[in-house]
């Protein structure tokens, strides 16, 4: 996966690769240079100016080259990067809703985000090596073709400063790690300790908090300290070894050039050697460091990408007949989340351009329901038919476009309200835009937002109360215009007083589609034509509300539950009765 | 091509940036030891990296040219003396600036928390808990930058610069002048780059937090995502920040790439420049080959510390930026505290209010006037009104949470203002139904305020209220780590808990507001009869959402608005104010119309 990106970049990278060669070369020209300067011109007295405007020559070189490998590197990396991550996103758009409901949010980020660091990391280092390994190579040719002795002498401590380098990244990686785990550990103690600064304060906690955080900060000092142990110990090593090297060079090379056998100007080159390799073999290290690491990175991406989408379009899409509403039918299903069945055998019909409310206790598989007709999940066994059609044999454009659900939670993006509500048609006019606001009682909230329905919502934007959040969800699914409304718990937050006008609102919206009412309170079977009850994983009885608290014994049970919970609210349709 | 960033950086001015960090210094006058030993050895390593090329010019001059071969062998060992001592120095130097460094970081970190709990509750209602969180997190990380190496760095890098230029200007003036013309390239270069490519890191920062919403987005609502069919647009936007991330990285290399390349430069062309003009000196017979090749030695002791200390100048920016934050903070003194002759509250009493008015900082409304209101000892007193009357603020006055602007809040005849902070808290509690939980085990968690209270003080408290089997039924039992907010446990579990909490206190008075979302179904009972057990033989004050509730109290309080201002409309038992006729009755019978309340 990450090879078919290179290679697509293959002309990029090759051209880094080469800049980089150009650029060893040139800089092993610089000692040499500089060697020949001391030896023929500035001992000998000859033209020193000759070789000093070499060695500038070469400088331009190396700083032109070093720049544009940089540049070439950095950009051919971050376009990996940057192409990864859109497949990564495609891809977990496209995966389907049982996927997600396993894996966390952090997770999928940390995959688009930490992990593709990684993996830029090292792709950003692919140049930079191959030149650091050809510079490397060449050195040591030209020190053992120059003086083989000398050459050993210079080399001999420098496989210590990869080593060392290697080392040091494999003991300072889990270090960093540990300093990372102690400050979490103790953003949480701050986190909860000013989230719930009222019970603190309530139970004079103030001193168990101190204490808390007390040993949170001394863990972070203590593990802090153990990292900077580890930089004591091999940072200075590493200025060590290429010391003894140039000392080496110094004492060996000096008696050579004390004998004859080698000049002075090679003795300057040797240490300038030296003091070349030395970063090469510190970055190689980290490459071996970096490149575990983008391995790592790549197994847990590609664990990602390798996931099928088992919700997909079919080969054969057949077309959903034309019409306005389109009659829902779901035959004999089973399915269930777990190993746990949640619907067993459940039929259920409901005629194009009718109502119905489906009642069930908590769990009893009421929203399910709805999930199934969007094929969030397909079912286990039997069928699910809209417009007489299998769902599995539609496009899945076509069937969700039909399909208008309003969810309990309301997801609003990062984008202007009018473009929150045109979610399903982004090219709305404002007109139908601010139609289906009226209707769903929002257009007047959102009049009094600073900028209308330019208003910023989302993370950074405004934050909007619990009902309106829903009220914008029920204007997103009238711009929809679906054949099929759902509305699943779709009014729990709004305000009593404007409930009521919402529910007129919703009564004509009604009028020329098929509509799934998932009931969580009483106050929304009303809404329905029918009513179904649903115990034990399929219908158990059917009718109008009146009927079945007449006839079932289990819906009263079950209506008295949802009474219950709603009891909750008395002292806001206190404010509905006129109180305030 | 991309857009230029356009985020405004917020430089500190010199003298408030040397106002702050001689203020951090106070700080860590502690550790000043540790710091003083640091500098030592920062110095010591230092020199000796300059000592080097002055030995490589002795050995060559007087040793290899000379034909000395004892000068050689001096200059070796000696050379290698300096080595084992800048080894050394160096690792000492790590050591003590990171000891002196953390220990400060610490207690920066444990000041700043203490204060932080001090502070009343009004100072948490005008912050930010996001903002509180990262003055501590992060605000403080982004100074161990400076602590763990900037300072040593800074030290060094200085001392470096300003002893190569001595030993530069010793060994020979002419090349001094040489260099000295050179280094305005590389000064101007590094402020140039360290301003774009602080301003190019900020865009990149914003566009990443950009690119981050826009994923998660994108995952978090993929199931709305997908019901309206819109991954299409989904991805268009994502692509659209994608690739502005992109831009804005090549942006920050394109930054960077000039000053790479000119540093890498400007090392060979002053290696040549120096051997050109060093060489016609030797020809000359004004200098030594030595000396030559100990300036070109020299020169990356000249560029390198420039580069640093530009460097430097940035992390110096950040960290001042975060110690003015954190000293803000450290500045404000908390509204409610206790007065220096506070006394203990009686261990039972009537609590009463009288002429209480109140508002919020920082709001013009105000929330309550001339309040009064009493609960004789183990009475039950239910406010109820509609929601922002103020029932909730006078609950919180009643705790001492805020302190009225007028009027007197009594407990057993005392002013809350001259109890104890610590006897206020172990009277009067107020009851959490959110059941906010600390990570800690169960038994922590009870314990909250009373941290000594033996086992068998927890398990009394749990078995009063009926409620032992139950959380010992837990898989570690009352051991059971409960995880970060209490994830481990079901809502009902929480509530528990936090009603267990209250009993271990054992206060005089309950406040407690009551739930308006529904319970878990399969703790409610349970959590009704410990709420119950809980209010025998106290004193309660109850926010009241449910008439059931109100209907157990001994006296009701209704709550309303007068003019805006919140106020006490009617109070006095159910039966009265059913037969007074007024709000409550006209509440009652709309409810008893309804007729829906199961109990």
């Amino acid at each position: 996966m990450l090879w078919r990106l290179l290679v697509r970049q293959r002309a990029a990278l090759a051209l880094a690769i080469a800049v980089g060669l150009v650029w060893t070369a040139a800089k092993v020209a610089v000692p040499q240079l500089t060697r020949l300067a001391v030896d023929r011109g500035i001992s000998v007295g000859d033209s020193v100016g000759w070789w000093a405007g070499l060695i500038i020559v070469a400088g331009v070189i190396t700083g032109v080259f070093t720049a544009t490998r940089r540049y070439l590197a950095f950009r051919e990396s971050r376009l990996t990067e940057t192409r990864l991550r859109e497949q990564l996103f495609n891809h977990i758009l496209s995966l389907h809703v049982g996927y997600h409901d396993r894996a966390q949010t952090g997770q999928l980020m940390s995959r688009s985000s930490s992990d593709l660091n990684q993996i830029q990391a090292f792709v950003v280092m692919i140049p930079l090596t191959v030149s650091n390994i050809a510079l490397i190579m060449a050195v040591i040719v030209v020190m053992v073709l120059t003086d083989p002795l000398l050459a050993l002498v210079a080399l001999a401590p420098l496989p210590f400063v990869n080593w060392t380098a290697r080392r040091f990244s494999q003991r300072i990686h889990p270090a960093v790690l540990a300093v990372q785990a102690e400050q979490a550990q103790l953003a949480t103690v701050v986190e909860e300790s000013i989230a719930g600064v009222r019970v603190v304060k309530g139970f004079g906690a103030e001193e168990v908090m101190n204490a808390r955080l007390e040993t949170e900060a001394g863990d972070i000092a203590r593990v802090s300290l153990d990292a900077a142990a580890l930089r004591a110990t091999y940072l200075p090593l590493l200025e060590l070894l290429p010391t003894l090297a140039v000392v080496g060079v110094l004492g060996v090379g000096g008696m050579q050039v004390l004998n004859g056998s080698l000049s002075v100007g090679a003795l300057v080159a040797f240490s300038f050697y030296v003091a070349l390799l030395i970063w090469p073999l510190r970055t190689i290290a980290m490459t071996v460091a970096f490149a575990q690491r983008a391995a790592a990175a790549l197994i847990r991406v590609h664990e990602v990408l390798g996931a099928v989408p088992a919700v997909v379009d079919p080969t054969d899409p057949v077309p959903l007949p034309p019409g306005r509403a389109a009659e829902i039918r779901f035959e004999a299903v089973e399915f269930g989340y777990g190993s746990e069945p949640v619907l067993r055998g459940l039929d259920l019909h409901i005629e194009a351009g009718s109502s119905v409310a489906i009642v069930g206790a908590t769990g009893s598989g009421k929203s399910t329901i709805a999930r199934l007709l969007l094929r969030f999940y397909d079912p286990e066994h039997g069928s699910i038919r809209l417009g007489g059609v299998d769902v599995r044999d539609l496009r899945l454009a076509d069937l969700r476009r039909s399909v208008g659900v309003v969810f309990e939670d309301t997801l609003l993006f990062s984008d202007t309200v009018a473009a929150n509500i045109a979610f399903a048609s982004p090219d709305a006019d404002l007109d139908t835009i601010r139609a289906a606001a009226r209707l769903a009682g929002a257009d007047e909230f959102i009049g009094e937002l600073a900028d209308g329905y330019d208003t910023l919502l989302g993370e950074r934007g405004y934050s909007l109360s619990g009902g309106q959040r829903q009220r914008i969800a029920i204007a997103r699914a009238i711009v929809a215009d679906p054949r099929v409304l759902v509305l699943d718990d779709a009014t729990s937050a709004v305000d009593p007083t404007k409930e009521h006008e919402i529910r007129d609102a919703m009564r004509s919206v009604m009028a020329d589609r098929t509509t799934l009412i998932i009931a969580h309170r009483p106050a929304t079977i009303a809404l329905a034509q029918r009513v179904l009850l649903l115990d034990d994983g399929h219908i158990v009885a059917a009718g109008t509300d009146e009927e079945l608290r007449r006839s079932s014994a289990r819906y009263r049970e079950v209506i008295a539950a949802m009474d219950d919970a709603d009891d909750a609210r008395v002292d806001q349709s206190g404010a509905e009765t006129g109180w305030s | 091509m991309w857009s230029t960033p356009n985020v405004a950086p917020e430089p500190v001015d010199p003298r408030q940036a040397a106002r702050v960090l001689r203020r951090a210094a106070r700080f860590a006058r502690p550790y000043r030891r540790s710091a003083a030993l640091a500098v030592v050895f920062v110095t010591m390593s230092t020199a000796t990296t300059l000592i080097g090329p002055l030995l490589v010019r002795w050995a060559i001059d007087d040793g290899v040219l000379a034909g000395e071969r004892s000068v050689l062998a001096v200059a070796v060992v000696l050379y290698l003396a300096i080595a084992a001592v800048a080894y050394l120095g160096s690792r000492q130097q790590y050591l003590y600036v990171n000891l002196a460094g953390e220990s400060f970081l610490r207690d920066l970190r444990i000041r700043l928390f203490r204060h932080l709990q001090r502070q009343s509750i009004d100072f948490h209602d005008r912050n930010k808990a996001g903002v509180l969180v990262s003055r501590m997190t992060a605000d403080i990380e982004s100074m161990s930058e400076l602590v763990q190496w900037g300072l040593l760095q800074f030290v060094s890098a200085a001392l470096l610069l300003t002893l190569s230029f001595g030993v530069l200007g010793v060994l020979s003036w002419q090349l001094l002048i040489v260099v000295l013309l050179m280094f305005p390239i590389i000064i101007v270069a590094s402020i140039r780059f360290q301003r774009d490519s602080r301003l190019a890191y900020l865009a990149v920062r914003e566009r990443v937090g950009d690119n981050l919403s826009s994923l998660q987005e994108g995952i978090a609502g993929v199931r709305v995502i997908q019901a309206y069919g819109r991954e299409d647009v989904q991805r268009e936007r994502f692509e659209v920040s994608n690739r502005a991330l992109y831009a804005s990285h090549l942006h920050s290399v394109k930054v960077s790439t000039w000053y790479f390349g000119l540093v890498e430069f400007i090392g060979v062309f002053a290696t040549g420049v120096v051997i050109a003009v060093g060489g016609w000196l030797v020809s000359n017979g004004q200098m030594s080959v030595g000396t030559v090749i100990a300036v070109v030695l020299l020169l990356s002791s000249l560029f390198e510390p420039v580069q640093q200390l530009s460097q430097l100048y940035n992390t110096v920016q950040s960290s001042t930026a975060s110690l003015k934050k954190i000293f803000s903070i450290l500045d404000t003194e908390p509204s409610v505290s206790e007065a220096s002759d506070a006394v203990e509250l009686a261990s039972r009493g009537d609590l009463e209010a009288t002429g209480i008015g109140f508002a919020y900082r920082g709001s013009a409304r105000r929330a309550l006037d001339a309040v009064s209101v009493e609960i004789p000892a183990g009475q039950r007193l239910a406010l109820v009104g509609p929601t922002g009357a103020g029932k909730s603020t006078l609950a919180k006055l009643l705790a001492r949470l805020y302190d009225p602007d007028e009027g007197q809040i009594r407990f057993g005849g005392v002013d809350l203002r001259s109890a104890t902070v610590a006897s206020l808290r172990d009277r009067i509690v107020v009851v959490s139904q959110e059941g906010f939980l600390f990570s800690g085990t169960v038994a922590d968690n009870i314990a909250l305020a009373r941290p000594e209270a033996t086992r068998d003080e927890i398990r009394g408290a749990l078995g009063a209220l009926g409620i032992l089997e139950r959380l010992e039924a837990l898989p570690d039992g009352l051991d059971t780590e409960v995880r970060e907010r209490g994830s481990r446990l079901s809502a009902g579990e929480r509530q528990l808990v936090s009603l267990a909490r209250v009993a271990l206190v054992d206060p005089a008075v309950l406040i407690l507001d009551e739930a308006t979302s529904s319970l878990d179904p399969g703790t409610e009972a349970l959590i009704e009869a410990a709420l119950e057990a809980l209010m025998v033989d106290r004193s309660v004050v109850i926010v009241a959402h449910r008439l059931s509730t109100v209907r157990r109290a001994d006296r009701i309080a209704v709550i309303d608005l007068i003019d805006g201002v919140g106020g006490i409309v009617e109070s006095g038992s159910h039966d009265e104010l059913v037969s007074f006729g007024g709000r409550y009755a006209a509440l009652w019978d709309a409810w008893a119309a309804s007729a829906t309340d199961s109990i």
